[in-house]
């Protein structure tokens, strides 16, 4: 029963998250890129499957890179600061109306 | 004699991001793909929308419409912010494409481009084949759900009609072949820069169609209905003549705030006062300019409006120029009544450092404090450090993607 509530929270919902989350990242040499492959958040493992759309973000001397990227089920937006090297989920989304 | 059409090969082509923000969006979060969504300046009922995805347009949502009127249309509508930094930067990507065709890149909004092949080495591989080259780009550069209309014609207005005629991820040419064809499947509102005035204007005078506009005389045009040069332009315009190949030059900057809670409290308006001229002074600055006259306008909760510009012998460079003068045609105000909108804009610009030295030098001083703290927020963000009046709104007006002119300021 509480397994199926747990689910549930992510039926209906655009949260806006701000929490720090362990990343797995792959780092390709010949196309210069990285791809974040797993997220931890919350005690759950999401395996990322596809890279929807990166860009950065600069704000004063503050390189921060944006990752929107999905695991077929949640869209997520994760931002790694280039400076702390910290990564922080900011936002999560099923992509049903609010 | 009557000027003919204009027979030359067409070399601008009009790009157009299919419902950029909404799209843009899709993009980003692909569970949005497919679905209706709207992108709102604020995601409350009365939140006005922006863009609406190409899924929202079959329900008959459109820009302007509110929230609440959305979902009345379609009560599943799904409704986000926009996101500026995302936006911006398929923008630049978007730009980035076309500068590999042509030197001639002009950007007319967030979502639009002109590009002139004139003189241009990938003129010889014809537009056509460029256009279907940029779209299958723009999918792979930028992204698979982007998709953009192309317009391609002598000149910029026909250009952007064209961009118009099959939407989304069209493809059209005007030439003087099929330029009649087109202008009889299209109603005179479809023209760009004809509005329901202008096209009232027409119909008095026996204009119902674009066909009748065009077969209508310069000397009718210009005499009888537009009375002025417009009428000239128009001539021209419809027979496929450039004559918007000018650059126009910044003569303002501005800033407006819808507040959220309608209050007539002198403080908290002028804490928003205080943020608009901080973040106005700042894109002045950046400019390299500075401004003599300043206007301020107030919608009050009855949307009745009040404004009141001014001009000043010495020019303002400083957030506290602007500030004082903006608060000194503020107090002017009606004060008992509580106020939902608030705009602040700076006009009469020239550049800095060229106005009149002041005797005392506590002028340039100020200046150039001034310019120091611009360069710490620079360095380690925006609002690092502020005036004390703005302390905590840090939030309050938010980053904004205008519509038209792209402000690189």
């Amino acid at each position: 029963m509480l397994f199926v509530i747990y689910n549930l929270w992510f039926l209906f919902m655009n949260e806006m998250i701000y929490e720090k989350v362990s990343v797995i990242t792959a780092y390709d040499k010949n196309k210069g890129t990285v791809f974040p492959k797993k997220i931890r958040w919350q005690g759950r493992d999401y395996i990322i499957t596809k890279l929807a759309y990166y860009h950065r973000i600069r704000q004063g001397q503050a390189l921060y890179h944006i990752f929107h990227v999905t695991d077929g089920n949640i869209d997520f937006r994760l931002k790694l600061d280039s400076y702390t090297l910290h990564w922080v989920l900011e936002e999560v989304s099923d992509g049903s109306a609010d | 004699m009557d000027l003919q059409i204009n027979k030359n090969n067409p070399t601008i082509m009009h790009v157009d991001l299919n419902s950029c923000f909404a799209t843009v969006e899709q993009q980003a979060n692909p569970h949005l793909r497919g679905k209706p969504i709207v992108i709102a300046a604020y995601t409350t009922p009365n939140g006005c929308i922006v863009a609406p995805s190409i899924e929202a347009k079959k329900y008959g949502i459109k820009v302007g419409m509110t929230v609440r009127e959305a979902r009345l249309l379609y009560k599943d509508v799904i409704v986000r912010d926009p996101d500026p930094h995302l936006v911006r930067d398929v923008h630049i990507k978007f730009v980035k494409i076309f500068k590999d065709y042509s030197p001639f890149v002009y950007p007319k909004s967030i979502d639009e481009v002109v590009v002139e092949f004139k003189d241009t080495s990938a003129f010889r591989r014809g537009l056509v084949n460029i256009g279907f080259d940029i779209k299958k780009r723009l999918r792979k550069e930028v992204g698979e759900w982007i998709s953009c209309n192309i317009g391609i014609a002598t000149n910029r207005f026909l250009a952007k009609l064209a961009s118009s005629l099959h939407k989304p991820d069209g493809l059209d040419v005007i030439t003087y072949e099929n330029i009649l064809d087109v202008y009889s499947s299209v109603s005179l509102i479809d023209l760009n820069g004809i509005n329901t005035r202008y096209e009232a204007r027409l119909n008095s005078n026996g204009i119902f169609n674009p066909l009748q506009f065009l077969k209508a005389g310069e000397f009718f045009l210009r005499k009888n209905v537009f009375k002025s040069i417009v009428g000239h332009y128009w001539y021209l315009k419809l027979r496929g003549f450039e004559i918007d190949d000018v650059e126009i030059k910044r003569k303002s900057f501005g800033q407006d705030f819808a507040i959220g809670k309608k209050t007539s409290d002198p403080v908290e308006l002028a804490r928003i006062l205080m943020k608009l001229c901080e973040k106005m002074g700042r894109r002045l600055r950046k400019s390299g300019s500075e401004a003599f006259g300043i206007h301020l306008g107030i919608v009050y909760e009855d949307w009745t409006y009040w404004h009141k510009s001014k001009k000043f012998n010495r020019a303002m460079y400083t957030t506290d120029d602007l500030f004082i003068k903006a608060m000194w045609i503020f107090n002017m105000r009606k004060k008992e009544k509580k106020v939902s909108k608030i705009s602040v804009s700076c006009f009469e610009l020239i550049p800095a450092k060229t106005s009149q030295i002041n005797l005392f030098d506590i002028e340039d001083k100020r200046r150039k404090v001034s310019d120091a703290l611009d360069q710490i927020n620079d360095r380690y963000g925006e609002y690092v450090i502020t005036p004390a009046l703005m302390m905590d709104m840090k939030n309050l007006v938010l980053d904004r993607i205008a519509f038209g002119n792209v402000d690189k300021n």
